[in-house]
């Protein structure tokens, strides 16, 4: 009767954090989704308005929100659309992950400083084919951009 | 008035304004705050401030980033102003002496008790108009006095040009960072050979004051040493005077030459960032949708090169609160 009981709790348990694992992935798809949504809607006011600064952009740290926002309206502009995004990862910001981004003293001290640890580092690929990297974070209250490398 | 790297106290901020410590904190700028050597005070689109410094005003205008650093010059220190991006207009009561001096990505100016106006270009250009006073502006090694209701433009890497009439309230700062933006992006190529140019000259320099620090250090050691030694053998008196004659100054000659081998790669680190990084981000957005065209293929190229060298000699005296 009790090792019933206890494989019904480990049972109860691994259900409990599938289903954690399971709404986690829903929120960093519906994330992907979103920043997608923006991007081929033309949403650069949006989508300025949801970035932190400093921003990375690549390897490059952007200081100034005039240029966070220059460089959302540029991309629309240029006409790059984010097609079919499907999540191919989605993970907290750990201490190598600035790696992803560039593996430079600049990046790493960009992540050290400026990225809070409830952050979270997401990839998504196209149909295009390409990948690109989010750092994002969603609260309760809020959803908001912290970085943006692509597509690759 | 104003001693050799003074601190600069806010007395007026409209918008947005952030002050970065030396530490690496950033905040919001508030009235009453001070800026030491090494902080940096930044103003959004729509931020203004004012600093006074010892009775000298500064005033700072939107979208500009404005670092108190100091140097050693001449055997002793020295206050500089810089102007990574933005403009910045100053106002000296009088002559005293010890003016600072100011900085920006291609430019160093020398000033003597005057109300003058400094714009640093997205290009990494600078110009500077003279109200009143008189301002000495020097880059690649020339050297152009400027008197009241002059000015001179000082492109990146190269000397400065003749003095021309200006008053800086004839200067449409906007236009004219406009007009050099546009200038810098027509030709990416040209524009990043230029810029690492411009790095290699910082990167020589830095590499000079290293060295010579490296130097001065190991001295600096073994006149511990012997300074100990004559402790034990000689007695507290000779050890003072060897303190005196020898030891304190070659500590003295040490930290110039950290302020030195410092200050050189702040400078090449602005230039890096204000310069290259924002050029490369707006190119960035440009071609995402076509990285295959051979043009940027060419810039990033270039851009490489630039952060090698950049990797290689200045990384490696920055700090994380450099960042």
């Amino acid at each position: 009767m009790r090792k019933l009981l206890l494989a019904a709790a480990a049972c109860a348990a691994a259900m409990a954090l599938a289903s954690c694992a399971s709404l986690q992935h829903s929120w960093d798809q519906g994330n992907v989704e979103t920043v997608a949504k923006l991007i081929n809607g033309g949403q650069s006011a949006r989508l300025a308005a949801m970035s932190t600064t400093p921003f990375l952009v690549d390897g490059e740290i952007v200081l100034l929100k005039t240029d966070v926002a220059g460089f959302w309206d540029g991309i629309i502009k240029a006409g790059y659309k984010v097609e079919g995004p499907v999540l191919q990862s989605g993970e907290p910001v750990s201490p190598d992950g600035y790696k992803r981004f560039a593996d430079t003293m600049e990046v790493r001290a960009f992540f050290v400083q400026y990225v809070k640890k409830d952050n979270r580092i997401l990839e998504l690929k196209t149909s295009a084919g390409g990948k690109i990297l989010l750092i994002m974070r969603d609260s309760w209250f809020s959803k908001t951009i912290q970085g943006f490398k692509g597509p690759y | 008035m104003i001693a050799s790297a003074a601190p600069a106290d806010i007395t007026y901020t409209e918008g947005d304004t952030t002050l970065k410590l030396k530490t690496g904190k950033i905040q919001d700028a508030q009235i009453g705050d001070t800026l030491n050597t090494g902080d940096t005070l930044k103003t959004g689109s729509d931020g203004q401030a004012e600093l006074d410094q010892k009775g000298v005003t500064i005033k700072i205008s939107r979208g500009t980033v404005f670092t108190l650093m100091e140097r050693e010059l001449a055997g002793k220190t020295s206050s500089v102003l810089s102007v990574a991006l933005g403009s910045i207009k100053y106002k000296y009561d009088k002559v005293s002496g010890s003016e600072p001096f100011i900085r920006t990505n291609g430019a160093v100016a020398g000033v003597r008790g005057t109300e003058f106006t400094v714009f640093s270009g997205a290009d990494g250009s600078t110009l500077i108009a003279v109200d009143s006073g008189q301002v000495d502006v020097e880059s690649e090694g020339k050297t152009v006095q400027l008197a009241a209701a002059q000015g001179v433009e000082v492109p990146l890497g190269q000397p400065p040009g003749d003095p021309i009439p200006l008053k800086s309230d004839q200067i449409d700062y906007s236009k004219w960072n406009g007009d050099k933006l546009a200038s810098m992006l027509a030709d990416p190529i040209g524009s990043m050979t230029t810029i690492q140019s411009v790095m290699e000259e910082y990167v020589k320099n830095e590499t000079d004051y290293y060295n010579q620090y490296q130097a001065s250090q190991a001295q600096l050691e073994q006149a511990l040493q012997t300074h100990n030694q004559i402790l034990r053998d000689k007695g507290v008196d000779e050890a003072k005077k060897y303190q005196e004659d020898v030891f304190l100054p070659l500590t003295v000659q040490t930290s110039h030459l950290v302020l030195n081998y410092r200050y050189y790669s702040l400078v090449a680190l602005s230039l890096r960032r204000f310069v290259a990084g924002r050029m490369y981000v707006t190119l960035k957005a440009r071609y995402i949708a076509n990285q295959d065209a051979p043009e940027w293929k060419d810039f990033v190229a270039k851009y490489d090169n630039l952060m090698s060298t950049f990797e290689q000699s200045i990384v490696p005296r920055l700090v994380d609160a450099d960042i």
